[in-house]
């Protein structure tokens, strides 16, 4: 099944037309994205695998508004990214996308329940308590709220991060790499909570993982390689993955 | 390792500029004073070797009294002493020689020429003999007639006049009178050079009159026959006038460069202290951004080490940083320390020839700027340095770790240490014990000041940022709650930038806070104990003596007028046991060699102001409290006095005291009042009938005339009738209380000027700390900020964000500041009050202080525009991604 020209593209929670992104000019030129057309369906929980160097980040990137594409569009909503200035784009971030990195996502100097509340306190709104109660009883960080960053675990940070991401009923939730450096306990309580936010309040994430036991959580794969969409798969399972990465021989 | 450490210096060029800028200020400032100070004297000696380049012996008065204005004043000599000189052999011409301050000239706009303030305007009297006038006749005659003048071209100049022209002189005998301009000099061989002040020439007996000395001369000069040397001639001169002081041409003139050799070296003085504040300042910001550096450094470091870098090449490695910082530092502070000078040096030359304006360049001040420079980069960078080679080469796997250790036990001693020591200096310093009072305040004041660096900054740095920051947080504001805590995460970076800015903050809140209780001080005395509705007063300090005689009794027959009390003021020594035992410590010139006859004849003693007063009418235009003894006691030979200022003495009424006059010599005068109510002025007021015969003529002239109105006239009318009697003297004022009370407080006022603007200098390299920690720590926090702009923290946002933190580090160093500088004041006007009671109180200038607190955090904003700038554009992504 072919992605590139698939004619609903625009009615997903965020996706890509044509991607291309490339660094570098002459011989030091490097296509990063190279024609890549996505959709990320409403209220499903997309992950994005390949090898490493196959332009995930930078897809994520573009798609989140925190890099710009050399061509092809990008959109989140009903939102075209290419045509917002910097003011409109940090707006659109804050209000419409939730982030998680694979590392340093909280604020050492706030406390873990400044930094959930950290986009809406930006934009000067008041947060939804009951959504608030509701996701931090979810994370299981009620007793750890007043808490800096340097004194939960790394698992626990990652859970704040979350649920930040979230924290605004953000359009779509980015994650690069979420539990790249947890062990896989605290990995899975990650994926299980991300994995609750869609399947039971509604949420879209999408998950950039080189790992096929993290990518099992999710609805749909989709495999890039050198800047393109080579295969995708809906109810993965690890197995599947793995099988899929090996035939695509990465 | 070298050339790792300087590698890394010039990957940061624009952080070099910014940690050495403070260090080029400071030395800037000492060099330049240096500089233009030697290129200065030089030129102030070689002119007034051309002043009196014709003497070759002068006689004057052995008696003398020191003032606090440099220049002692001397008796006069008789006219007939010019004869007796010229008939001593070896002696080619005599001429007595008037030189005197005085009459002021007077400008097309009726006022005084200058403004009262600058070089002197002295009068002179004309002497034939080329040689011995002061001065070449550069065009025109000699004055024949007493209405005649010559002036110099540079006045002539100013004033636009011509040969034939009238010029107005302001003077004490006749009001503004106007002379015929018959010619113009100038000194030198040509007469093409000026020392800035104004000579006057008259006929000698129009000069004698004006400064009121008929028939006496300030000295003689003799001129010898050919053949004959100054020493040759002196010497006879000492032999045939024994009595009086006798000194060859050339001793005179090394007396008078001297003199203003001294008066340049107080300048330069009062001018590098603060080039040394500068200095003192860009320590705390040296050391602070090479702490930084290093902390930042520390995976580079450690990695260095894990490689096999021992730590005394670690600690050399940042030193030699130090040194590279320290040298471009010295050369750029000596070349803008030259561009000073000569811009100085430049301004002057409007005032008087100055021979070259360019400094000269001297081995010494380049070592100096050298020394200075390297000196005090690497001294700061030491403890950095020590700490970097302390970091263990495990580090280099960690993660990048901030410098966010508490305060460690031994700071926390050093520091309380320093506070006590510091106390304690100054402490006995006020209190006078201890060999140097001055110093031992001065290196109080430097403890006190490392310690809230040390420590009390950095344990009140965090709490003390948080509640600033509350305002900027209200409603959940998170630009506020962000500067609050990152203001708060590192206090000693913190506290050691707002160190920098505490330090001129205090020195600026010290001197406001005792300026103003200076004035409030005289303010309240002279509301107090001033009971006159004008005084008619002098313009300026320099235009000294110039209410003509005869004034008071016109002002007497103003209507409306009810006393009348002229002022005189003067010097005298006092030789009681205490004034001999405080007498130990006043400096007296040095006799030069060559000076001959009759030794200075002044006996030791302590030198002070005494007033002249009518007792008849003194006690009604003041009030002086309750009296012991009455005003009818002050006859000839007697004197009144403060209570305080007896009782220190342990004078009582009835004793004789003995006092020096320089007129008259050493007089028993006793005390006949003993008053309650000091007017702030003089402790000791002397009967006119005392104060005339014992007062060289300079002084015999009133000062200040009070005057008090009758009940239920119209004060407007007497003071516009008093006005029209003085309109046409530009040197003469009438002014009522306030105006009074300012004129006697103006003089701070022009000082703080000073002050204000010198030490703004501490405040801008204090800024330039704040801006250079900014910096840092924004590219310390890079991660962190592209994290708070990847979810959605705008540029605005961001921006404030860093304004925030500034505002609060300037603030809190303005605070502590002010704090310091509000306790140094209170110390202060505590121990002058335990000396003089009453003297001085404690006046807070609110006003004023608030003015500062937001122009030092105003300027804190302004330092944080350009790391703000630079943050703002930060690439997010690059931002998120960096390790
Ligand atoms: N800022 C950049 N400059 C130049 N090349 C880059 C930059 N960022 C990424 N690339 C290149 O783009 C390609 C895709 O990178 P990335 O999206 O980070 O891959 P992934 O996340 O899948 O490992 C790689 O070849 C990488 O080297
Ligand atoms: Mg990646």
């Amino acid at each position: 099944m072919s992605t590139s020209t698939d004619p609903t593209a625009t009615t997903g929670a965020a996706g890509a037309l044509e991607a291309v992104k490339v660094y570098g000019e002459g011989d030091t030129e490097v296509r990063a994205l190279d024609g890549v057309s996505v959709s990320f369906d409403r209220g499903r929980f997309t992950a994005i695998m390949g090898p490493s160097g196959s332009g995930k980040s930078t897809l994520m990137h573009c798609l989140a508004g925190l890099d710009r594409l050399s061509s092809g569009r990008v959109f989140i909503g009903d939102t075209f990214l290419d045509e917002l200035n910097d003011a409109r784009l940090t707006e659109l971030r804050r209000d419409k996308v939730g982030f998680v990195f694979q590392a340093f996502n909280l604020i050492p100097t706030l406390s873990a329940a400044e930094n959930i509340t950290l986009p809406m306190d930006l934009a000067g709104r008041k947060p939804d308590q009951g959504w608030m109660d509701q996701i931090i009883g979810i994370v299981g960080l009620a007793d750890r709220l007043s808490h800096r960053p340097s004194e939960l675990s790394g698992g626990q940070q990652q859970r704040v991060a979350v649920a930040r991401a979230l924290a605004s009923r953000p359009e779509i939730v980015f994650a690069d790499e979420p539990t790249g450096n947890l062990d896989s306990r605290s990995g899975q309580e990650v994926l299980g909570f991300m994995r609750y936010a869609v399947s039971d309040l509604g949420q879209t994430i999408v998950m950039v993982t080189h790992d096929p036991n993290a990518a099992a959580y999710a609805d749909r794969v989709v495999f890039l390689a050198d800047g393109r969409i080579v295969d995708q798969m809906d109810q993965p399972n690890a197995e599947r993955i793995i099988d899929s990465m090996k035939r695509l021989g990465s | 390792m070298f050339r790792i450490a300087l590698k890394d210096l010039f990957a940061r060029k624009r952080r070099l500029v910014t940690t050495g800028i403070a260090v080029v200020l400071g030395i800037a400032f000492l060099t330049g004073t240096q500089l233009l100070s030697v290129t200065l004297s030089d030129s102030i000696k070689s002119l007034v070797g051309d002043v009196y380049s014709g003497f070759d012996s002068v006689v004057r008065s052995p008696r003398t009294q020191e003032t606090p204005f440099g220049q002692p004043i001397r008796t006069l000599v008789p006219d007939s002493l010019v004869d007796e000189v010229a008939g001593v052999d070896g002696v080619r011409a005599a001429a007595g020689v008037v030189e005197s301050p005085g009459p002021q000239v007077v400008g097309d706009d009726g006022k005084v020429l200058g403004g009262g303030f600058g070089p002197p305007t002295l009068v002179y009297n004309w002497i034939d003999d080329d040689a011995l006038r002061i001065g070449v006749l550069r065009d025109g005659r000699a004055p024949g007639a007493d209405t005649e003048v010559v002036i110099d071209f540079r006045t002539a100049e100013t004033l636009g006049k011509q040969l034939g022209d009238q010029v107005d002189i302001a003077t004490t005998q006749d009001g503004v009178r106007a002379y015929t301009l018959v010619g113009i000099s100038g000194l030198g061989d040509d007469g093409s050079q000026s020392t800035g002040a104004r000579p006057l020439l008259f006929t000698t007996a129009e000069a004698q009159r004006l400064v009121n000395q008929p028939d006496q001369f300030n000295y003689v000069v003799a001129g010898a026959t050919d053949g004959e040397t100054q020493d040759q001639l002196a010497g006879r001169l000492s032999q045939a006038l024994p009595e009086w002081q006798v000194l060859t041409g050339a001793a005179f003139t090394a007396e008078s460069q001297e003199q203003i050799s001294q008066f340049v070296g107080i300048l330069e003085i009062f001018v590098s202290v603060f080039g040394w504040v500068a200095l003192f300042v860009a320590i705390f910001i040296i050391y602070n951004t090479f702490s930084i550096i290093i902390t930042q450094r520390t995976r580079e470091t450690a990695l260095l080490r894990a490689v096999g870098a021992t730590r005394r090449q670690v600690v050399v490695a940042t030193l030699v940083e130090a040194v590279v910082v320290g040298l471009i530092a010295a050369v750029l502070g000596l070349l803008a320390g030259l561009a000073l000078a000569a811009l100085l040096l430049v301004l002057l030359s409007g005032f008087f020839t100055i021979a070259s304006t360019t400094p000269g360049l001297t081995p010494g001040v380049v070592l100096l700027a050298v020394g200075i420079g390297v000196g005090v980069t690497v001294l700061s960078a030491v403890i950095p340095a020590i700490r970097s080679s302390k970091i263990p080469p495990v580090a280099a796997i960690g993660e990048v770790s901030l410098d966010r250790s508490g305060i460690s036990t031994s700071r926390k001693v050093w520091g309380a240490l320093l506070i006590i020591g510091g106390i304690a200096l100054i402490g006995t310093g006020l209190a006078q014990v201890g060999p140097n009072p001055l110093f031992q305040v001065g290196g109080g004041a430097v403890a006190i000041l490392i310690s809230v660096a040390v420590i009390l900054g950095p344990l009140l740095a965090a709490p003390v940022s948080r509640v600033l920051s509350a305002p900027f947080a209200a409603g959940g504001r998170v630009a506020g709650r962000l500067a609050g805590e990152n203001a708060a995460r590192s206090p000693k970076r913190t506290a050691a930038t707002a160190a920098a800015l505490t330090i001129g903050v205090t020195l600026v809140t010290l001197i406001a806070v005792v300026a103003s209780s200076i004035k409030a001080s005289a303010d309240d005395a002279i509301n107090q104990s001033v009971r006159a509705d004008f005084v008619v007063a002098t313009a300026s300090l320099t235009s000294f003596g110039a209410i003509p005689p005869g004034s008071a009794e016109a002002i007497r027959d103003t209507p409306g007028v009810a006393e009348v009390s002229p002022v005189r003021f003067t010097l005298l020594r006092l030789l009681d046991p205490v004034g001999v035992a405080e007498a130990s410590s006043t400096p007296t010139t040095t006799v030069p060699a060559g000076q001959l006859g009759a030794p200075p004849d002044a006996p030791v003693g302590q030198d002070d102001f005494a007033l002249g007063i009518d007792p008849a009418t003194w006690f009604d235009v003041v009030d002086a409290g309750e009296l012991q003894g009455s005003p009818a006691d002050l006859v000839a030979g007697t004197m009144a006095v403060d209570r305080k200022y007896a009782s220190d003495r342990g004078w009582r009424l009835g004793d004789r005291i003995p006092v020096y006059f320089v007129a008259t010599g050493v007089q028993q005068i006793e005390v006949a009042v003993i008053y309650d109510q000091p007017l702030g002025q003089a402790g000791i007021w002397l009967p006119l009938s005392t104060f005339e015969p014992n007062t060289l003529p300079l002084f015999n002239v009133d000062n200040q005339i009070f005057v008090t109105t009758e009940p239920g006239a119209d004060t407007a009318q007497v003071q516009r009738d008093l006005d029209a009697r003085f309109a046409d003297l530009p040197t003469v004022q009438v002014q009522d209380l306030q105006e009074y009370v300012e004129s006697q407080t103006g003089p701070i006022n022009v000082f703080l000027g000073i002050v204000y603007g010198l030490l703004g200098l501490a405040i801008v390299i204090a800024l330039i700390g704040i801006a250079n920690t900014l910096s840092l720590s924004v590219l310390e926090r890079t991660r962190e900020l592209g994290l708070l702009r990847a979810v959605g923290m705008t540029q605005r946002q961001l921006k404030r964000t860093i304004r925030i933190e500034a505002g609060i580090i300037a603030i809190f160093g303005t605070l502590m500041g002010l704090v310091i500088g509000i306790l140094f004041a209170i110390a202060l006007t505590v121990a002058i009050a335990a000396d003089n009671p009453g003297v001085l109180q404690f006046r807070l200038p609110v006003v004023q202080l608030l003015v500062i607190v937001v122009v030092a955090a105003g300027a804190g904003v302004v330092a944080a525009l350009l790391p703000a700038r630079r943050a703002a554009r930060m690439d997010v992504l690059e931002a998120v991604s960096s390790t």
